[in-house]
């Protein structure tokens, strides 16, 4: 076998990988998807994620983008995902009443806030991770990841007339606590 | 950003422990620190009950099954979402995301889908109840058909069994190479397990299915014949308020029943009343003689 065809063997071999790991993740992206759209439909939601699929798809077989592993492959479909959904989501429905109030919380949040919250709460990704499906940085990661918090507990606390504790110390900016 | 003395926390020191992205030391630092403030425990607390609700609200959508379609979404090429200009055949245009469709055309596409499906299976219950009435009924008897009026004898619903499933490629749901689980299953199901060897009628047995009854679930074998021909056995726990229909034969399906103490039984197919009397007396022997009822 010549380097070529051993070169070509180990790309089919490394996107044939990745497409199974792209399908074994679908779960994960439907629930994301699902979050990120925070009231919207099933059907709109896996539509989201069947389009983001398969723009990565193409993107894929044209060396568009070249993930080393699964692990890169599933955080560029997060990617896909979450920017898919800042265009098609600004027209999504709000939350109706038979969703649960946390739902109402996050549909109350700026996106992008929306979107590392639940990339870091919801699909457990580190913050490295997380920044790089938003296209932010670390430190504005950690910033918006404050900002979706407090707003999140201010939201609770407005809606069911509790003061939470943590909701009026928080602060958009960094400090030494100790 | 400055960086803070060691021995100090950060605010993000907090995130990153509710998240657990810390290493075990910086864990023991802010655990300690909690102990000692109960407003920061208290933050990180709420910071929890957040993360828990929304898992909890959103878990479940793990368990889903995603369609195939969805499964296999980036292996799919998109077909191109507007004019081509070259004039070239493309085959699907590379880092283009397809056309999203807007939430009122996705719902419109699910009214007419749904609509569509609504009339295809009225279509699909008329048709079949229309063909066991002209099977059984016979054009010179002239009933009315009301769309109430379901088959109340073993006859009429063993043809109705029949014209539903005969013409399927596989119209059992466990076929003769798995006669035991069969038997096992129709003794279950229907209460009665014994499986008639009519191939000295040159009827061979495909396999057998449960099928609704008149009054109780009931069975349904199916043989085949070499020219291709379809016979059906029909089995369902008698009542006595039913009556016994003779031999009726229509648009070329002969149908005969006869009853045992418990069970009725009704033998149809595309075959002449001399063979389909042969292979029910047949059948009815084996039932008898080698087996009881349940």
């Amino acid at each position: 076998m010549t380097n070529e065809a051993a070169f070509a063997g180990r790309l089919m071999s490394n996107y044939a990988d990745i497409l199974s790991e792209l399908s074994e993740a679908t779960p994960f992206f439907r629930r994301y998807a699902r979050a990120l759209g925070a009231g919207v439909g099933l059907v709109v939601a896996d539509g989201l994620v069947h389009s983001a699929l398969q723009g990565l798809g193409a993107r894929l077989r044209a060396r568009e983008v070249t993930p080393s592993d699964r692990e890169m492959a599933r955080i560029e479909a997060y990617k896909a995902i979450t920017s898919l959904a800042a265009h098609k989501y600004q027209v999504a429905s709000a939350p109706g009443p038979r969703h649960p109030p946390i739902v109402h919380g996050l549909a109350a949040l700026d996106f992008t806030d929306r979107a590392v919250l639940l990339l870091v709460s919801l699909e457990g990704f580190g913050y490295a991770a997380a920044a790089d499906i938003a296209g932010i940085s670390r430190e504005t990661l950690f910033l918006r990841l404050q900002r979706a918090r407090a707003a999140l507990e201010n939201w609770s606390a407005n809606s069911s007339g509790v003061v939470q504790v943590g909701a009026a110390r928080s602060s958009a900016h960094l400090r030494v606590i100790k | 950003m400055t960086t803070p003395p060691t021995g100090f926390l950060e605010e993000s020191d907090l995130h990153a422990f509710v998240d657990g992205i810390l290493d075990p030391d910086q864990r023991r630092r802010v655990e300690e620190h909690l102990a000692q403030n109960p407003e920061d425990a208290a933050l990180v607390e709420s910071w929890r009950r957040q993360n828990a609700s929304i898992r909890a609200v959103y878990e479940p959508i793990l368990r889903e099954i995603p369609a195939p379609s969805l499964r296999s979404a980036a292996a799919q090429v998109s077909a191109p979402s507007g004019a081509i200009e070259s004039g070239a055949t493309h085959w699907g245009r590379p880092g283009v995301l397809p056309r999203v469709r807007r939430r009122e055309d996705i719902l419109a596409q699910q009214r007419r889908q749904a609509i569509f499906a609504s009339v295809l299976a009225v279509l699909a219950v008329a048709a079949v109840a229309a063909l066991a009435t002209f099977i059984f009924a016979g054009r010179s008897e002239h009933r009315s058909m009301t769309a109430t009026s379901a088959p109340q004898g073993y006859v009429a619903r063993a043809g109705l069994t029949y014209a539903t499933y005969v013409s399927d490629q596989h119209p059992v749901e466990i076929d003769a190479s798995r006669l035991e689980e069969l038997s096992t299953w129709l003794k279950a199901r229907v209460g009665f397990y014994k499986v008639p060897d009519l191939s000295q009628q040159g009827m061979r047995l495909i396999g057998g299915r449960v099928a609704p009854g008149v009054a109780a679930p009931a069975g349904f074998l199916i043989y085949e014949r070499a020219d291709g021909g379809r016979i059906g056995l029909y089995f369902e726990r008698s009542v006595a308020t039913i009556t016994q229909q003779a031999s009726k034969s229509g648009s070329g399906v002969t149908a005969i029943e006869w009853r045992t103490a418990d069970f009725a039984f009704v033998l149809i197919g595309p075959l002449s009343l001399d063979l389909m009397q042969l292979a029910a007396e047949k059948a009815a022997a084996q039932i008898i003689g080698a087996s009881k009822p349940q």
